[in-house]
């Protein structure tokens, strides 16, 4: 109600409402995944109707300034409105670092608040689901969720999930075993290495022995 | 001499000729446009010189596009309308040089579309023609790298020269109103990216577009300003699963942002679109019907390894038929950093 109320009065205002984002907070969300941890950046962007509403969330002393300690409390309850988790085992997202533009810029619908945090993945089998939901300021959210294709040539995107309004993200993939120079260099480093090269180092004596012995 | 034998000298000596005339027009195309460079460099003084050029390796420069309006996201460099009529028409004609006919009609009718809007919100001075941004980054060459921007409310040319070839990508090409009317005469500056798309969409089977449509709502660019580097997972239809046919409706469709860069350059980056074409993706989001003579509603992607073209109708003001965002990208050489790494 308030927002639509917000809405009405800015265009009625003749604000230039036409040529940004207006009555929805725009979430979207780049994951990226390596073998062992789950990254994140989500780019917040408020439209002009919604952001006097916002604002009071992110300026929570009302000085009409927001601190740094607004900003990490800010990224910090966002941060406690999404449920990631793996394999369905829930993850804890750590915080990395939180960027605000200035409140000009929001009040005029360009400001993009930039929030990155990440998760450590525990153990798992060869095939994996990572689920991230984003109930955030789900009223006048507009929500959307990519992954980056992986560096690690090991891991495959098999495919990717998600509801209507993209509050709900499914990614499902595939880490591929050990690349080969690795397992290679793990026999050679581990105690079949060490066998091995013993084995080899007396068939040599024993061969040069053998050959000497025929040679006279 | 044998009739066949004639036959293959006359058709090697056209294909020499050919080959020949094909070099010679990508040799003139970035001399022309070295020529129409620093044309426009000498009608401006000192001070206006200072204000337009940047080094080759400004960074911030580079990235300062948006498809804001000047006023909420300030531009540098020289605004048209700084410039008087001599330096202006200077200024356009360098643009032009770097473009295809299409390519600077189609950038020109972006421009009239905003100045459209300007006198549609009672003269509001943040729109309007005078608004657009021109920039030179580097010192204009035919054989070093260098780059020219220009740009304002929903338009971003990031043209970037190295020796024949001109790299457009990245782009932002967007337009509001998205129709309009110049003495009587119907003007849709991305009819052609909206017409081509939903034909397209129209010639899939049941199963493709099974594939092809989303499930989910788009409300924005996934890939937009300040996304620079960045590849996400395609999603949608793989080409290689289209027919031959489909798969020339979808080149077709690349090529209203392919051509708008010379055809110096469009034809080597049509060919690059080309060889991927079985690697690239095609995803919808959104209505799947269009009114007659109107632009679709709907949101799509094309991926390949090197493009991502992103479509995405805005909801803002009112029609989305009427305000759109497209980028156009190029994920192994955005701003021309493979030719400008040589």
């Amino acid at each position: 109600m308030k927002v639509a109320a917000a809405a009405m009065f800015l265009g009625l205002a003749g604000t230039p409402a036409l040529a940004h984002r207006l009555d929805e907070y725009l979430q979207g969300t780049l994951l990226s995944i390596e073998k062992d941890r789950v990254q994140a950046q989500m780019t917040l962007t408020p439209g002009v109707a919604v952001f006097p509403l916002l604002l009071a969330e992110f300026d929570t002393d009302g000085n009409g300034f927001i601190s740094e300690t607004e900003k990490r409390a800010y990224a910090e309850r966002v941060l406690r409105d999404l449920r990631l988790g793996i394999d369905g085992v829930r993850l804890m997202p750590r915080l990395l670092s939180v960027q605000f533009p200035a409140v000009e810029e929001m009040k005029e619908g360009r400001g993009e608040i930039r929030i990155e945090f990440g998760a450590d993945l525990p153990g798992g089998g060869r095939e994996r689901r990572i689920a991230l939901e984003n109930h955030h300021e789900n009223r006048i959210a507009a929500y959307q969720v990519n992954c980056l294709v992986p560096r690690d040539r090991n891991i495959r995107v098999l495919a990717q999930h998600r509801n209507y309004d993209q509050s709900n993200y499914e990614l499902d993939y595939v880490q591929s075993e050990i690349a080969q120079p690795t397992a290679w260099k793990a026999w050679w480093s581990g105690d079949l290495g060490l066998l091995s090269a013993m084995a080899l180092f007396l068939i040599t004596r024993f061969t040069v022995a053998w050959r000497g012995n025929h040679a006279r | 001499m044998h009739h066949s034998a004639l036959k293959t000298v006359v058709m090697v000596g056209m294909a020499a000729l050919c080959m020949a005339r094909g070099a010679e027009t990508a040799q003139t195309s970035t001399s022309r446009t070295v020529r129409a460079a620093n044309a426009f460099l000498v009608t401006l003084d000192q001070k206006q010189r200072q204000s337009v050029a940047f080094a080759f390796d400004d960074e911030k420069q580079r990235v300062r596009w948006s498809n804001l309006p000047v006023k909420m996201v300030p531009r540098a460099g020289l605004s048209m309308g700084e410039l008087n009529a001599a330096q202006r028409s200077a200024a356009l004609a360098l643009v032009a040089s770097t473009l295809s006919r299409r390519g600077f009609e189609k950038v020109e009718q972006i421009v009239e579309a905003d100045e459209t809007l300007k006198t549609r919100e009672g003269n509001n001075p943040m729109f309007g023609k005078d608004l657009f941004f021109i920039s030179i980054l580097g010192t204009p060459s035919e054989k070093d790298p260098w780059m020219l921007q220009f740009g304002g409310h929903h338009l971003a040319l990031n043209v970037t020269i190295a020796g024949e070839r001109g790299v457009l990508t990245p782009s932002l090409i967007g337009a509001q109103p998205a129709l309009y009317t110049v003495n009587g005469k119907t003007v849709r500056p991305l009819g052609g990216e909206s017409d081509k798309a939903i034909a397209l969409l129209n010639s899939l089977d049941e199963n493709q577009k099974k594939q092809a449509i989303l499930s989910f709502k788009l409300a924005d660019l996934v890939l937009g300003p300040g996304q620079d580097g960045k590849t996400i997972q395609p999603e949608g239809l793989k080409a290689s699963s289209m027919n031959e046919h489909q798969r020339a409706m979808l080149l077709d469709l690349m090529s209203e942002w392919a051509n708008i860069v010379h055809e110096s350059s469009s034809v080597a980056r049509l060919a690059d679109l080309k060889a991927d074409i079985h690697e690239t993706w095609f995803a919808w989001s959104g209505p799947t019907t269009v009114a007659a003579g109107s632009n679709i509603t709907a949101y799509y992607r094309i991926q390949g390894p090197r493009v991502v073209i992103e479509y995405a109708p805005q909801k803002l003001g009112g029609d989305p038929a009427m305000h759109l965002h497209t980028m156009y990208r190029d994920p192994t050489n955005d701003y021309g950093r493979k030719g400008a790494a040589k």
